[in-house]
């Protein structure tokens, strides 16, 4: 079973993605902002991370450098959830070692499709 | 005397205190409100994600028996939820509104006396996509209140219907009217049945209305609308007008905008058109425009100059080609003329370099400019030789 970890800051999102991948077989953990995120990312590694981007106290961008610099999460898979949709947008999140990029309103079939061959490619 | 200012504190310390009790009941007396709204909403808000969750697959029938307290306590945050997704998710959750009745009232509050009422039925509408709120979320385009027209106007938008464009292009036209951008940005939501409205309202009498029907159409892509736009580039009586008839033309991609922008490029025209015209010109990606682009390097207009230089480096290989023809040409003349390397360059070799250094910048290496071949421009100039 894939550990997926799941960090947005809103809840009705935050519960909608987790409840549709975890009935979809994966170990989902939540975080809502990202330090805590980065928290749970060193207690238990995921093999995927989904990361909002616009969140306060931290942005996902800065999360996913942190998680980039770190040896545990250097290559895990980091999909991007955000409203921006801006080239700047996309160019920042890939700059940040996002590996994809889903831009809301999303749709939560597309998006475990997206998680699903982003783990089959990393073969987990 | 004292026993007045006596009375007096007491009668401040009874108020005070009073108003602290109030405030401090009122608090409570919220959180109570709050705490029994999140109670009431729990139930409903974890049935309706599982039911979005499943792409609405099961459970509707809970949903829409939801007793009519706890669907209102938890309707907000599903409205709320409508603008993040699409797709199955969204429709899903879009049906049980519409089945619980939500569109119907929003219809009918359209019509409040309340500008909030207003203002939220017609989010809501939006929100929910319902076409035949269409009329009524128009008539609401000249609604007194600024707030509401601004709603309007997104609500428009996310419904997308192109037969809204010729009464949000109007509403351009009143005195407090809503942004120019956020009107263009709802028009281009209408999608490209909206283009023969937008072209057909190039001939408003109010400029305004003209340059947002110019962006809108630039930002659909409307190759159709070449020949017009092109028209009103070289016949508008306004300049900014003109300027965003170029920057579109720009926009539309179309091998037939070349010839009505590098007709802008002549001295005769105002500066700012003509540099408008060298940026679309290279947003346009025709190598066919480097001869006429190379031509205003050396112009006296600094904007129209430089535009025409970062126009050359933007389209690729054969533009930057010109660029490092006329440092190579300009570095030839000054050694025949036994200058040195000292020597003050030109203005069009200034420009020229200042470009291939931001394409070099662009591709990541510092060897951009001051070498390699310019066989490319010089093959292109020939062709229009031949061709004059």
């Amino acid at each position: 079973m894939s550990a997926i970890l799941l960090v947005e800051d809103d809840p009705d999102i935050r519960h909608l993605v987790a409840y549709k991948l975890t009935k979809s077989g994966f170990d989902v953990t939540e975080a809502a902002d990202g330090p805590a995120g980065l928290r749970q990312a060193e207690q238990h590694p995921p093999d995927l991370v989904i990361l909002d981007v616009r969140m306060p106290r931290m942005s996902g961008l800065e999360v996913c450098r942190e998680l980039r610099g770190r040896p545990g999460t250097a290559t895990v898979p980091i999909i991007m959830l955000t409203a921006g949709t801006l080239p700047e947008d996309l160019e920042q999140a890939y700059a940040a070692g996002a590996s994809e990029y889903v831009a809301k309103p999303f749709s939560p079939r597309e998006l475990q499709e997206r998680v699903e061959s982003a783990l089959a490619r990393v073969g987990s | 005397m004292l026993r007045l200012f006596t009375f007096t504190i007491m009668v401040l310390a009874a108020v005070v205190l009073v108003t602290g009790l109030g405030i401090v009941a009122a608090r409570v007396l919220r959180q109570v409100r709050q705490r029994k709204r999140a109670a009431l909403a729990a139930g409903p808000r974890r049935a309706l994600l599982a039911f979005v969750a499943d792409h609405g697959e099961q459970g509707s029938h809970d949903l829409v028996a939801i007793p009519e307290d706890a669907w209102a306590a938890a309707a907000p945050g599903a409205l709320g939820l409508l603008g993040k997704l699409r797709g199955d998710a969204h429709a899903a959750l879009v049906s049980v509104f519409l089945r619980r009745g939500t569109a119907r009232a929003a219809l009918r509050d359209l019509r409040s006396r309340s500008r909030v009422r207003r203002s939220r039925a017609a989010q809501v509408l939006g929100d929910l996509e319902v076409r035949q709120a269409v009329p009524e979320l128009c008539r609401l385009l000249t609604d007194r209140h600024g707030e509401v027209r601004v709603v309007a106007v997104r609500a428009l938008g996310r419904i997308g219907d192109p037969t809204a464009a010729w009464r949000l292009i109007t509403s351009l036209d009143q005195s407090d009217p809503v942004p120019s951008l956020l009107v263009t940005h709802t028009l281009v939501q209408l999608g490209p049945d909206a283009e023969v409205t937008l072209s057909a309202a190039l001939d408003h009498p109010q400029a305004r209305v003209r340059a947002v029907c110019l962006d809108a159409l630039g930002l659909l892509g409307a190759a159709g609308s070449v020949g017009r736009v092109a028209r009103v580039l070289r016949e508008d009586a306004v300049l900014d007008v003109r300027v965003a008839a170029a920057a579109n033309l720009g926009r539309l991609g179309a091998r037939s905008a070349i010839e009505p922008l590098t007709g802008a490029l002549t001295p005769a025209r105002p500066a700012p058109l003509r540099a408008a015209a060298a940026r679309a010109l290279g947003d346009l990606g025709a190598p066919a425009a480097v001869p006429a682009l190379a031509a205003l390097l050396g112009d006296g207009e600094y904007r129209v100059a430089h535009a025409a230089a970062h126009a050359l480096r933007r389209l690729g290989r054969t533009g930057q080609e010109a660029l490092r023809f006329v440092l190579a040409t300009e570095a030839d003349e000054m050694a025949a003329a036994g200058r040195g390397s000292h020597a003050s360059p030109s203005s069009a070799a200034s420009h020229a370099r200042e470009a291939l250094a931001l394409a070099a910048l662009s591709a990541g290496s510092g060897s951009g400019f001051g070498s390699g071949s310019s066989s490319g421009f010089a093959a292109v100039a020939g062709q229009v030789a031949v061709g004059a």
